[in-house]
């Protein structure tokens, strides 16, 4: 198989499963979410003060009200990461070409001079947020193996997609450069479900459920201590 | 909850999700684009293997019912239930896989308006929709003791007898029309299997392996939820000690009863031994009868495939059910019933299937779609039938498998991944992350865009003329820019004017004499069929003057030979009629296939090609029949020169 077969069995096979394993279990998590809630909480949930449990989470999405003053440029960057991270793989316009072939889904694209300043912008936030959680101490004292690691793989397809669309930051060829943006972007789908990535649709749970994607057993403890020194305890 | 049916309701699961893909894709994209089946080999693995097959396996329902309230043989009368439960779960699957088989399966209701009857399968139809119906109203009071709706469930106990006796006849009505059906292909069919004994064969071949399969279920419900009336206490399997059990006698071989329930099950299998020792005998007088021992001598693929089906399906079962020790043995007794059930669906794949394969003259290998389908769907009953028999009484009054506290909401914190799991144990949690795993597998294997034979159609554009007269052609046709400038009126003057023509242009179309390449030749990459079967019919109808209602119907004959399968293949050759009307030359090449024109660049490398390369050698320019004389834009560029050069600008 040459290195064309490579990319189109990349485009074709490996992305509809790849992207089959996220979506279906991003659906899984929304489904065990909604029962676990029906058979934990049952009646309950009718009583909930819905109000105030979607306006905190949308308080959450804007982090601007959440900000104390070690955090603001952590929050500032981080939102601006999700901004990009969002908004270039779903609608740069060599994306939904592939959205209308595969899935018969049309969007509206943005255009390549907003898409080649988002890219650069996330790709220099992946780049931050990876210095604050190797050069933070509170950072680092959170972060386990797994952040880095999400955030490298994050990096990959941002900054291989970028060199492949342009010839002149490129240092191998097109077709390596496509090659490793398809498959390192392929192992990111299927590790949405399964880790952390999974507060894509998780995020609109955590608050209902009390049950909260980001706290490892004794968590609250170590984010304390990291907030506020030695003797705090939650 | 006993890890083993966790085990194996884990792989049911997988397998019916692949299912339900296929099933999806087979309903999206239609039948020829997912399965194997043919107009030479229609009847595929749903029709034989599900439905024939599977209505045979599932007979335990009425011949239980004909042993216990007929025979009143009280001592079978445990097994009512499970055989009912069988019925209803093998016709029910039989019936699913059906519907994926139609062509048009909105319409399956059509036969209960719209009477053929001179079908058998009409017959057939009404039989397993009605006993359908009758092993719903017997299996009813045991589910709907579990509800609220005792009531009804009792008053239908009180017509179980009624209800068994027509399902009793239903049954025999239809499994022996299920052979009479085969009846109706007497040169088709291979001489091994056709017979007219095939009703009656078809009906005692199908009690015998029914009864074997209730014996097989028994003995995997035992090894799953409840071995202890089956394999013996959990002791006697591990010291070899005989145990003693308060009024179960030990036979006299001395060897060991595993259970009380063993007694029951191999007096059932010694009466389905026997039928299929009746099989057995029937088939053996029948061939002699028939005088289609030729067959079997001559060593032709069929006879070892008789010979498979008589060994597993026959002659092994009724072997370890002879034998007093495997018989009582619930391990001896598993592999005959399950042998026997192995080799009743081999029998039926024979009849309905392999014995036709040397008439059609082409093989048939199901498709990936059609065994997902097939085991998906058997792999869902299979599901139904542990739900049934976890949350009802079908084995045993007390079988009812109690819940499990483990089974409520728990929550886990993965490590690896940081995220918290709720109900990381519970059923629902197993079974969606199995479809997570399977669902996009079972896509990428069965999507059939991405199975290999599927050629993607590049149509082909007519070649533009560059000048008024088509002196010169230009060829682009898939416009993707590898094209060719032919000088046509060149080529023609020098190899003989218009004696020439047919050196390349091998026939036109009926009746022209300048027909394009691109009129037949249609696509690029594939071969495109040329014949218009609806338009052969009417020419032909209009010229014979035939009259009728449905007077195209009666063309077949001018063109099939009767009889026979009607394929391209054994058709009346193209050359009878179109003598003249076609061709260029008066010795026209009769070889040549009409049905299918190649894809378009084979025709014009094949025309092309060989002419050049006998050229370059007879006029000295070796690069004659290189790509680059033709596709100019393929010229190397150290080869370049001034009127090339020109012609890449263009």
């Amino acid at each position: 198989m040459s290195v064309h077969d490579w990319i189109d069995f990349a485009k074709g096979p490996l992305f509809a499963f790849t992207f089959l394993v996220m979506v279906l279990g991003l659906l899984r998590h929304v489904i065990i979410q909604v029962s676990s809630l029906i058979t934990g909480k049952g009646r309950r949930l009718r009583s909930a003060p819905w109000r105030r449990i979607i306006a905190d989470a949308l308080s959450w999405v804007i982090p601007i009200r959440h900000m104390t003053r070690g955090t603001v440029i952590f929050s500032v960057v981080s939102f601006l990461f999700h901004i990009g991270i969002i908004l270039v793989p779903v609608l740069l316009i060599d994306h939904i070409v592939m959205w209308e072939e595969q899935l018969g889904i049309d969007l509206p694209a943005i255009g390549r001079g907003l898409a080649d300043v988002l890219t650069l912008f996330t790709i220099a936030a992946i780049l931050v947020l990876l210095g604050f959680r190797i050069f933070g101490s509170r950072q680092r004292s959170m972060s386990s193996r797994i952040d880095y690691l999400l955030l490298v793989m994050i990096l990959l397809p941002f900054a291989s997609g970028y060199a492949a669309g342009h010839a002149n930051v490129n240092p191998l060829s097109w077709e390596a450069m496509m090659l490793t943006h398809l498959l390192s972007a392929e192992v990111l789908f299927v590790l949405v479900p399964f880790t952390k990535l999974a507060h894509i649709v998780l995020f609109f749970f955590d608050r209902i459920s009390g049950l909260h994607w980001q706290l490892r057993p004794g968590a609250g403890d170590k984010v304390a201590h990291a907030l506020f020194g030695e003797e705090a305890k939650v | 909850m006993p890890s083993r049916s966790r085990a194996l309701k884990d792989v049911l699961w997988a397998l019916a999700l692949v299912g339900l893909v296929a099933g999806v894709f087979r309903m999206w994209f239609g039948l020829g684009a997912t399965t194997h089946m043919s107009d030479a080999v229609p009847w595929g693995l749903w029709k034989v293997l599900n439905m024939v097959a599977g209505v045979a396996l599932s007979t335990s329902g009425f011949t239980i019912g004909f042993l216990v309230y007929v025979l009143r043989l009280e001592q079978f009368r445990k097994y009512v239930k499970p055989a009912i439960l069988l019925a209803f779960l093998g016709y029910g699957c039989s019936m699913l896989a059906l519907l994926f088989d139609i062509g048009l399966p909105h319409r399956f209701w059509h036969p209960i308006v719209m009477w053929n009857e001179h079908s058998f399968l009409f017959e057939v139809f009404w039989c397993v929709l009605l006993y359908f119906t009758v092993t719903l109203i017997e299996l009813s009071p045991s589910v709907l003791e579990q509800t609220r709706a005792r009531r009804i469930g009792r008053w239908l106990h009180r017509l179980a007898f009624g209800v068994v006796i027509v399902g009793i006849s239903l049954s025999s009505l239809h499994h022996s029309s299920l052979g009479s059906l085969f009846l109706v292909t007497p040169v088709r069919l291979h001489e091994l299997w056709y017979t007219s004994w095939l009703p009656f064969l078809f009906i005692v071949s199908a009690m015998g392996a029914g009864m074997m399969m209730l014996v097989l279920v028994r003995i995997v419900y035992a090894r799953l939820y409840d071995p202890e009336p089956v394999f013996g206490p959990a002791s006697s399997g591990i010291n070899g000690i005989v145990c003693q059990i308060p009024g179960i006698s030990v036979d006299s071989g001395g060897v060991p009863e595993r259970g009380p329930e063993m007694v029951r099950l191999s007096k059932l299998a010694i009466i389905a031994a026997s039928l299929l020792g009746a099989t057995l005998a029937l088939k053996v007088v029948d061939v002699a009868r028939r005088g289609a021992w030729t067959g079997l001598g001559q060593g032709q693929w069929e006879a070892w495939l008789f010979g498979v089906e008589l060994l597993i399906g026959l002659a092994l079962p009724i072997v370890l059910v002879a034998i007093p020790r495997t018989r009582r043995s619930p391990y001896g007794l598993g592999v005959a019933s399950a042998s026997a059930a192995a080799g009743l669906a081999i029998n039926r794949l024979n009849v309905g299937i392999f014995g036709y394969l040397r008439d059609a003259g082409s093989f048939y290998i199901p498709s990936l779609t059609e065994w997902a389908v097939s085991v998906g769907v058997v792999a869902a009953a299979g599901l139904a039938f542990l739900f049934f028999v976890e949350n009802c009484s079908i084995f045993d009054e007390r079988s009812v498998v109690a819940r499990q506290p483990g089974e409520s909401l728990t929550v886990l914190f993965e490590r690896w991944s940081h995220v918290w799991y709720a109900a990381l144990m519970s059923g629902v949690h197993r079974v969606t992350l199995i479809a997570v795993l399977v669902i996009p597998l079972a896509w990428i294997l069965l999507y059939p865009p991405y199975s290999g034979d599927n050629i993607p159609t590049v149509p082909v554009q007519a070649a533009t003329g560059l000048d008024i007269n088509r002196a010169t052609l230009w060829l682009n046709s898939d416009r993707k820019g590898v094209e060719v400038t032919f000088a046509h009126l060149d080529h023609q003057n020098r190899l003989g004017k218009d004696s020439a023509c047919h050196l390349c242009h091998h026939v036109s179309m009926p009746n022209d004499r300048s027909t394009p390449c691109s009129r037949c030749h249609r696509d690029m990459l594939s071969a495109t069929p040329i014949f218009n079967h609806a338009h052969h019919e009417q020419a032909v109808m209009e010229k014979e003057r035939l009259s009728g209602w449905h007077a195209t119907n009666r063309t077949c004959g001018y063109c099939h030979p009767p009889g026979q399968a009607k394929t391209s293949d054994n058709a009346k050759d193209c050359f009878d009629c179109h003598k003249t009307d076609m061709w260029l030359t008066s010795a026209p090449d009769s070889t040549i296939n009409l049905s299918d024109a190649c894809a378009f660049r084979e025709a014009m490398h094949r025309t092309c090609i060989p002419c050049h390369k006998d050229k370059a050698q007879e006029v000295k320019r070796p690069n004659l029949a290189e790509c680059y004389t033709c596709h100019t834009s393929l010229t190397p560029r150290q080869l370049v020169t001034g009127p090339v050069t020109a012609n890449l600008e263009r």
